[in-house]
C-alpha cells in the first residue's frame, strides 16, 4: 500500500520537510528584504526624479509670466511732478488749458528734474477736470488746486480709460461699461458696475504753475 | 495608378468603411458642415494673414508717423492685392464659424441627439464651440489698433478678476499686465497654433466619432423603413452636396467681405490714451451686458480674498456654459438613441431651449443699456423675467397645437377613449 511506504519513511521525510521548511523561510525572508530594498531604492529613485521633473516644469511655467521691470517711464506720479498733455506730451499743461465743467482732459506726469514723461503705463493717465471751489465736496476741496481736480483715468472696473464726458450731470463716463464718476465728490462711482471711487490725485498751485502734491491717494486699477 | 494605390493603401477598404456613409437628407444637418467649411476658410485666409503679419507691438516708422509693428503689417496685408477681403473674409468666417455651430448645438438640442450612446461627442462639441470663442478674442488682439487694444484690456481684466489665481493665469496667457511687448508674440502663437490645432483634432475627433456612431436617424425613416439607415452615401452623392454647399459658403463670404470691411483698423488708429467706444463682436455682447447689469455693489471679500462686480459678470454665464457640459450625463437612459426626437413632442424640452435663447437675446439687449435707456432694475426683471414668461408661453402653444402624446407609444386602450 502506498500509505504504508510513507509511514516507513517518516522520521527521514519529516526531518527533510523541516529542513525544507527553515530554507524557504530563510529564501522568503531573502526575498523579502530584498523586495523591500528593491521599493526603496524605486521609491527614492521615482522621488528625485519627479522633484527634478516637476522643478523643471516649475521653473518653465514659472518663466511664462515676464517679470515686471519698473522703468523710469513707468514711476508713480510723485510730489513736485509736472503734468503734460497725453496729446502733445511736449506741452505742459497749465490752470488756463482746464476749462470748467466741461470734458476733463488727459495727462501724464512729468518728472521736472529729469526730464521723463511717465507715459510708460497706462496707469500713470491722469484725468484732470476744474470746478468752481463751492462745488467741491470736503473730502475733495483739499486735494484741488485753483479749481483743478486729479484723478487716475483708470477705471475701477475693468481698466478702461475714463476718458468721456457725461454732459448732462458733469460726470466722468466710462465708454467701455458706462460706469460714471462724481468728480467732485472723491470720484464717487454714481452709475455702472465700478467698484469704488476714482482715485484722486492730490494738486498743488505754486509759483504760477499747477503741479503734483502728491502719489494717488487710493490703490489704482482694477478689482 | 487607383490598383496600385489600392493595393499599398487598401484604399478600397477604406472606401467600403467611410465612403459609403450615409447621410440622412434634412436641411438641419447642414449646419455643423457649415461649421467645418468656415473653419477650412479660416485656416485658408489665416495662412494668408500668418504669412504677412508682424507679431510685435514695437514702434516702426511707418512715413511720418510710429506705429506698433503688428499696426503697421495690418497696414500691409490691406495695401496687398485682395489683401482687405481676406482679412474681412477671416473675420467673417469666425462670424460664421461661431453662428453655425450654435445652431447646430440648437439642432442637437431640440432633436435631443446629445443623447446616450452621443454625449461625449455633445462634449466636444461645446469643447470645440469654447475654444471657437477664444480663438475670435484672441484673433481680435492682434491688429492691435486701439479698438483691439481695449477690447483685450477687457478680457485681460475679466480674466485677472478670477479670485486667488487670476492674475497669474491672466499674465501667463496675456504675457504680463496687457500690454507688454510680449503680449503679442504669446496671442499670436495661442490663435496662429495652439488653438487651430485643438480645434482642429477636436474636430478630427467629432466627425470620427459620428462615423462610427452614424447620425441620429430623421423620424420619417422610421415610418419608411424601420431598422434601416436611410440617406444618401458620402461618396458621390454627398460629397457633391457638400462641394457645391462649400462653394456657396465662399462665394457668400467673398461677397460680404467685399461689402463690408471688417475692423478697418484706421479708423481707430493705434492705442493711444483715451479709450475708444468699443462694443465687442454679437457673440460676447450678452457677456457684456452682463457686465454692464451688474451693479458695483455686487461685491465682498471671502477669507481675505476679493470677489468684485466684474467677477460675478462671468461668474453666472461660465455656470451655466458648465451646466451645458454635464447635463446630458443627468439624464441617464439603458436604451441607445436611434431616431430624432421631434421638437413638437417634447415641449418640456423645446419649451426651455427656447427660454434659454431668449435669455441670450435678453442678455444681448442689455449691452444696449445706455442707447435703450432702461434702467438696471428693468433690464434684470427682462433678463430673468424675460425668458420665464416666453418658455411658459412656448409650452402652452406647443401643448395647444399638439395635445396628443405620440399615437405609437400610446396604449391600445388609448385609443378608444373619448377623451384622447
Amino acid at each position: 500500500m502506498p500509505n504504508d511506504d510513507e509511514r516507513t519513511g517518516a522520521p527521514e521525510g519529516e526531518r527533510l520537510e523541516d529542513d525544507a521548511r527553515a530554507e524557504q523561510a530563510d529564501a522568503d525572508e531573502q526575498e523579502r528584504l530584498i523586495q523591500r530594498r528593491r521599493f526603496l531604492q524605486a521609491s527614492v529613485g521615482v522621488t528625485v526624479a519627479l522633484t527634478v521633473t516637476g522643478l523643471s516644469a516649475l521653473t518653465v511655467t514659472g518663466s511664462l509670466k515676464p517679470i515686471a521691470k519698473i522703468t523710469p517711464q513707468q514711476e508713480p506720479p510723485a510730489s513736485g511732478d509736472l503734468l503734460v498733455h497725453a496729446e502733445d506730451q511736449t506741452k505742459v499743461v497749465q490752470v488756463s488749458d482746464v476749462q470748467k465743467d466741461t470734458k476733463q482732459i488727459l495727462c501724464y506726469p512729468k518728472n521736472p528734474k529729469t526730464g521723463v514723461v511717465k507715459s510708460g503705463t497706462d496707469n500713470n493717465l491722469v484725468l484732470l477736470s476744474r470746478f468752481d471751489a463751492s462745488q467741491l465736496g470736503p473730502d475733495t476741496a483739499p486735494h484741488a488746486a485753483e479749481g483743478v481736480v486729479g484723478y487716475s483715468a483708470v477705471c475701477t472696473h475693468l481698466c478702461c480709460t475714463v476718458s468721456d464726458w457725461d454732459s448732462k450731470n458733469g460726470w466722468f463716463l466710462c465708454p467701455c461699461h458706462h460706469s460714471q464718476f462724481n468728480p467732485r465728490e472723491d470720484g464717487k462711482v454714481m452709475a455702472g458696475p465700478a467698484p469704488r471711487p476714482l482715485p484722486l490725485l492730490p494738486l498743488a498751485y505754486s509759483n504760477g504753475q499747477l503741479t503734483v502734491a502728491g502719489g494717488f491717494l487710493t490703490s489704482i486699477g482694477c478689482s | 495608378m487607383g490598383k496600385w494605390l489600392d493595393e499599398r493603401l487598401a484604399l478600397s477598404r477604406l472606401y467600403k468603411k467611410f465612403f459609403r456613409k450615409m447621410f440622412p437628407v434634412h436641411h438641419s444637418f447642414f449646419l455643423g458642415e457649415i461649421t467645418l467649411f468656415s473653419f477650412v476658410i479660416l485656416v485658408l485666409t489665416g495662412i494668408f494673414l500668418s504669412i504677412n503679419f508682424e507679431p510685435s507691438i514695437r514702434l516702426v516708422q511707418v512715413g511720418a508717423k510710429k506705429l506698433p509693428a503688428a499696426y503697421a503689417s495690418v497696414q500691409f496685408i490691406d495695401s496687398l492685392p485682395f489683401g482687405q477681403v481676406i482679412r474681412s473674409m477671416h473675420h467673417w468666417a469666425a462670424s460664421v464659424f461661431i453662428a453655425a455651430a450654435f445652431l447646430h448645438m440648437i439642432r442637437i438640442l431640440l432633436t435631443g441627439a446629445y443623447k446616450k450612446p452621443r454625449e461625449v461627442n455633445w462634449i466636444i462639441g461645446l469643447l470645440l464651440l469654447s475654444f471657437a470663442v477664444v480663438a475670435a478674442f484672441t484673433g481680435y488682439s492682434l491688429p492691435f489698433d486701439a479698438f483691439s487694444a481695449t477690447a483685450t484690456k477687457v478680457g485681460y481684466e475679466i480674466a485677472a478678476s478670477i479670485p486667488v489665481i487670476g492674475t497669474w493665469l491672466a499674465q501667463l496667457f496675456f504675457g504680463g499686465t496687457f500690454p507688454t511687448e510680449h503680449s503679442i508674440p504669446r496671442l499670436t502663437a495661442i490663435h496662429m497654433i495652439w488653438l487651430p490645432l485643438i480645434i482642429g483634432m477636436l474636430i478630427g475627433a467629432h466627425v470620427l466619432i459620428m462615423f462610427l456612431q452614424k447620425h441620429t436617424q430623421p423620424k420619417y425613416a422610421e415610418k419608411i423603413a424601420p431598422g434601416k439607415i436611410l440617406g444618401v452615401p458620402f461618396w458621390p452623392q454627398q460629397a457633391l452636396i457638400m462641394g457645391v454647399l462649400f462653394a456657396v459658403l465662399v462665394a457668400i463670404l467673398a461677397l460680404v467681405a467685399g461689402l463690408f470691411n471688417a475692423n478697418p483698423i484706421e479708423h481707430f488708429g493705434p492705442p493711444g490714451p483715451s479709450t475708444p467706444n468699443v462694443k465687442p463682436d454679437w457673440y460676447f455682447l450678452w457677456l457684456f451686458g452682463f457686465l454692464k447689469m451688474i451693479p458695483s455693489a455686487w461685491k465682498f471679500t471671502v477669507f481675505g480674498v476679493f470677489v468684485g462686480p466684474e467677477f460675478i459678470g462671468v461668474l453666472i454665464p461660465t455656470l451655466l456654459i458648465l451646466f451645458g457640459f454635464v447635463f446630458p450625463l443627468l439624464q441617464p437612459s439603458k436604451r441607445k438613441l436611434r431616431y430624432v426626437e421631434l421638437p413638437s413632442q417634447h415641449p418640456v424640452r423645446t419649451a426651455t431651449v427656447i427660454a434659454v435663447l431668449s435669455f441670450f437675446i435678453a442678455a444681448t439687449l442689455a449691452a444696449y443699456k445706455n442707447g435703450l435707456g432702461l434702467s438696471t432694475g428693468v433690464l434684470w426683471l427682462i433678463v430673468l423675467g424675460g425668458p420665464l414668461v416666453v418658455g411658459f408661453l412656448s409650452y402652452a402653444v406647443l401643448r395647444a397645437i399638439y395635445p396628443a402624446p405620440e399615437p405609437a407609444q400610446a396604449p391600445p386602450e388609448a385609443d378608444a377613449s373619448p377623451g384622447d
